[in-house]
């Protein structure tokens, strides 16, 4: 007897749990070598999540609310990170319209399992970053043995709050801006969380410490505010320790978590259609008036832009970049989100910093800041209209050195003279006696250009020219951390030279050094050749 | 067995397509004609329910468009002209993910599959192996259509289907079609290969800024318009009348 063909929603969660394993979209792979490398890289992310885990055991000797809201601060964090970045392509994916919308799939379905995809994903990340809490909590000083249950049945309780906060925001978006506006709201929903989860995770060490130093006794109002503290509460309600402060958070929790899915999941469900339906709309943009012209072509055509795009092709580069940079809702959503931590870190260091000086913020601001090309130029190189770059390859140029450079002067005009200029204006008006301290910054910008030339003559500068999927790559992870130790050590050398008071010499060392630094790599891409066409 | 009546679409303030009303019986073969942007992709993508008609109304097999949404897509195939597929799935994957959608059985859907990768020269090895995005644009087209026709629907569009076809399948594709057509199934077929839609069609609608120019037997329509073919008809009532003429002074720009 056949075997009877399984429900629908059951074949969307497969393919959903597929994809997201494999990635959207692929090229040249066998099916045999394909998931297994997507697997691979999960379980190395959950392995690195449950490392992260282990600073639970800084709080174990706390109480059981301080540190479940630790926990769950740091677990809401990771979650939020993943379900922003991820939802976006999840829930509203364009070429999926023209796959499903025409099948018999109702839009209930279709949300449905894409989001037990979601769900399951952010419980394994969940789990895997909770994983040492659930021993620490059970064994601890202050441990219960109700402790992992109550934790896990939160934890569970919190990775559906994201995901139906995430999820509730689209819905609403689409509802009150309609369909014309969706799309560019989407991504700049989407960048705002991605920038407001980064800004949070990198100000929690502050208000742990801030926590710390206060106790928590005497429940401060904003812990009301605090999600994390609304699970924390939960926790100790069920583990016995709860107080009526507690019980108010777990009972807010609870609430929470009904209403935000069910709004999300229920409620909302029958408009998701319609948001798919928009994506597969072509709506005509309004005509732009004759004779007015794009602010991105007055800029090239006016000095001193034009001055030092006085080569066509380089022109081109920088033209494209540049397009792609404000207009390519892909590229945004990668370029933005992938940048979040190096434009948001300087500033939390100048804040950070506030009180002893600022010496050091300024340093390490500065330092972060020569690094935001290069990860920039890094996330740059791809795009899902990869194979349109074969366009370069045809035109008559020897190598792609005029299009890595037109690339890196769109980077260092759009993103990172704004980025320095919020910097400089971070250090005059945050920093007691900013002026003074203006000099600090000059490690890092001394550093820049050089940083700037590193994609290019490794062969990651040519703009757009590598499938999108290659972007989710591990080594990414590896170059933000490597990033990040190389602007501490820059920083902290500096450090070192200024309270030695060798600081003068310091900066005329690193300046020669620079200086050859830059014209070895810019002969290097010079002399750069097409990598291999598939 | 298809029926529009003032099928309309707005997108912003421009009308993409205006107070489409025909009627289409089972088993023939219609070709969709039209310039770019004329409206027909938007078309099929309303009778698909892919979109949502701005005002109108269409019946497919006897079911309101609105208001039965799913009775219409389990009735009707669509080959989209996006060729659109998940990249990652094998083909072998996503053909048994689609006849799922439709409630067929693994085993009967496996034999379907069979069949078609014997009709369009497939290996069956390529087809379990290597996933979509390694697929050529041709066998990539041929997965789709099967995708279209697995669930052997009433009603069958087709959006350039012929594209990254080669000469063989194309060829065994406008069989294919004129034999569906024979066992009562309703094809509505969009393309800008003319003399292509003037062989297989028993009837041609030409479409231009969203509203009927003309609509009947290919050889009626050439005749009564006193046009030499269906080509000539078409650049006469889409205005591409002068392109002999544009294609000169195209010219010219590099000669000076």
């Amino acid at each position: 007897m056949s075997e009877p063909a399984p429900s629908t929603t059951r074949v969307l969660r497969k393919l959903y749990l597929t994809l997201f394993l494999r990635g959207r979209t692929s090229r040249g792979l066998q099916r045999s070598t394909a998931p297994k490398s997507v697997v691979s890289k999960l379980a190395v992310t959950l392995l690195l999540y449950t490392l992260f885990g282990l600073l639970a055991l800084r709080f174990q000797t706390q109480g059981v609310f301080m540190f479940s809201f630790y926990m769950h601060g740091m677990t809401m964090l990771f979650l939020g990170m993943f379900i922003a970045t991820s939802s976006g392509e999840v829930l509203f994916n364009k070429e999926e319209g023209e796959i499903l919308l025409h099948r018999p799939v109702t839009p209930r379905a279709l949300l449905w399992s894409k989001i037990s995809v979601l769900l399951q994903v952010s419980l394994w990340l969940a789990l895997a970053c909770n994983l040492i809490s659930f021993i620490a909590g059970a064994i601890g000083e202050n441990g219960s043995w109700m402790y992992p249950v109550a934790h896990l049945v939160s934890t569970a309780m919190a990775a559906l709050l994201c995901a139906g906060g995430v999820v509730l925001m689209y819905q609403l978006c689409l509802r009150w801006f309609g369909r014309d506006k969706l799309e560019n709201l989407m991504t700049t929903t989407q960048v705002l969380m991605t920038l407001g989860v980064v800004a949070v995770s990198q100000s929690m060490p502050y208000v742990m410490a801030t926590l710390g130093t206060t106790g928590l006794g005497s429940r401060e109002w904003w812990l009301y505010l605090c999600p994390p503290a609304w699970f924390a509460g939960f926790d100790e309600v069920l583990t016995g320790h709860g107080s009526m402060s507690s019980w108010i958070l777990a009972a807010v929790a609870v609430a929470l978590t009904v209403t935000i899915p069910g709004l999300a999941f229920w409620r909302l469900a029958d408009g998701y259609q319609a948001g798919l339906q928009t994506l597969t709309e072509s709506v005509p943009r309004r005509p732009r008036k004759e004779g007015k012209r794009r602010w991105l072509d007055g800029w090239i055509d006016s000095p001193p832009l034009s001055w030092v795009l006085r080569d066509p092709m380089t022109r081109a580069g920088f033209r494209l970049t540049a397009a792609y940079m404000f207009r390519d809702r892909e590229m945004k959503l990668r370029l933005y989100p992938g940048l979040a931590p190096i434009l948001v870190m300087p500033l939390v260091f100048l804040l950070q910093n506030m009180r002893d000086g600022g010496g050091l913020g300024v340093v390490f601001g500065g330092s972060y800041l020569a690094l935001l090309p290069l990860m920039a130029l890094n996330l740059l190189q791809f795009s899902q209209q990869w194979q349109a770059s074969d366009v370069f390859r045809a035109a008559p140029m020897a190598g792609p050195a005029p299009l890595i450079e037109g690339a890196r002067l769109a980077v260092l005009t759009l993103l990172v003279m704004p980025a320095l200029t919020v910097l400089l204006l971070g250090v005059l008006f945050l920093i007691p006696g900013g002026e003074s301290k203006l000099a600090l910054l000059l490690p890092g910008l001394i550093a820049l250009p050089v940083c700037s030339l590193i994609p290019g003559t490794v062969g990651k500068g040519i703009p757009l020219a590598s499938p999108s999927d290659e972007a989710k790559s591990a080594s990414r992870g590896l170059l933000v951390m490597g990033t990040m130790i190389a602007a501490l050590a820059l920083g902290g050398v500096a450090l070192v030279a200024r309270s030695g008071g060798w600081y003068a010499p310091f900066l005329g060392m690193e300046a020669a050094a620079a200086l050859l630094l830059y014209l070895v790599l810019k002969r290097i891409v010079r002399s750069t050749t097409w990598p291999p066409a598939e | 067995m298809i029926s529009l009546r003032q099928l309309t679409k707005w997108f912003g303030a421009q009308v993409a397509v205006n107070s489409l009303t025909f009627d289409i019986p089972a088993g023939q073969i219609v070709g969709l004609l039209g310039p770019n942007g004329a409206g027909k992709s938007t078309t099929l993508k309303m009778l698909t329910g892919m979109l949502a008609p701005s005002s109108g109304t269409a019946t497919i097999c006897g079911h309101d468009l609105l208001t039965e949404p799913m009775e219409v897509k389990r009735k009707v195939g669509f080959v989209p002209d996006s060729g659109a597929v998940f990249e990652s799935l094998s083909g072998l994957e996503y053909l048994e993910m689609i006849a799922a959608l439709y409630g067929i059985p693994a085993e009967a859907a496996r034999e379907r599959i069979r069949q078609f990768i014997t009709f369009f020269d497939l290996s069956f090895e390529t087809l379990t192996d290597k996933l979509l995005g390694a697929y050529s644009k041709g066998m990539r087209r041929k997965v789709v259509i099967t995708a279209a026709l697995l669930h052997n629907p009433e009603v069958v569009f087709f959006d350039e289907p012929l594209d990254g076809l080669d000469a063989n399948a194309a060829v065994g594709f406008k069989a294919l079609i004129q034999t569906l057509a024979k066992e009562g199934k309703t094809i509505v077929y969009s393309s800008h290969i003319l003399d292509v839609v003037e062989r297989v069609c028993d009837r041609v609608i030409i479409i231009d800024k969203g509203e009927v120019k003309v609509d009947g037997v290919p050889a009626d329509l050439v005749a009564a318009h006193h046009a030499s073919s269906l080509e000539h008809l078409f650049t006469d009532l889409t205005g591409g009348s002068d392109l002999a003429q544009k294609a000169e002074d195209f010219a010219k720009t590099f000669r000076s």
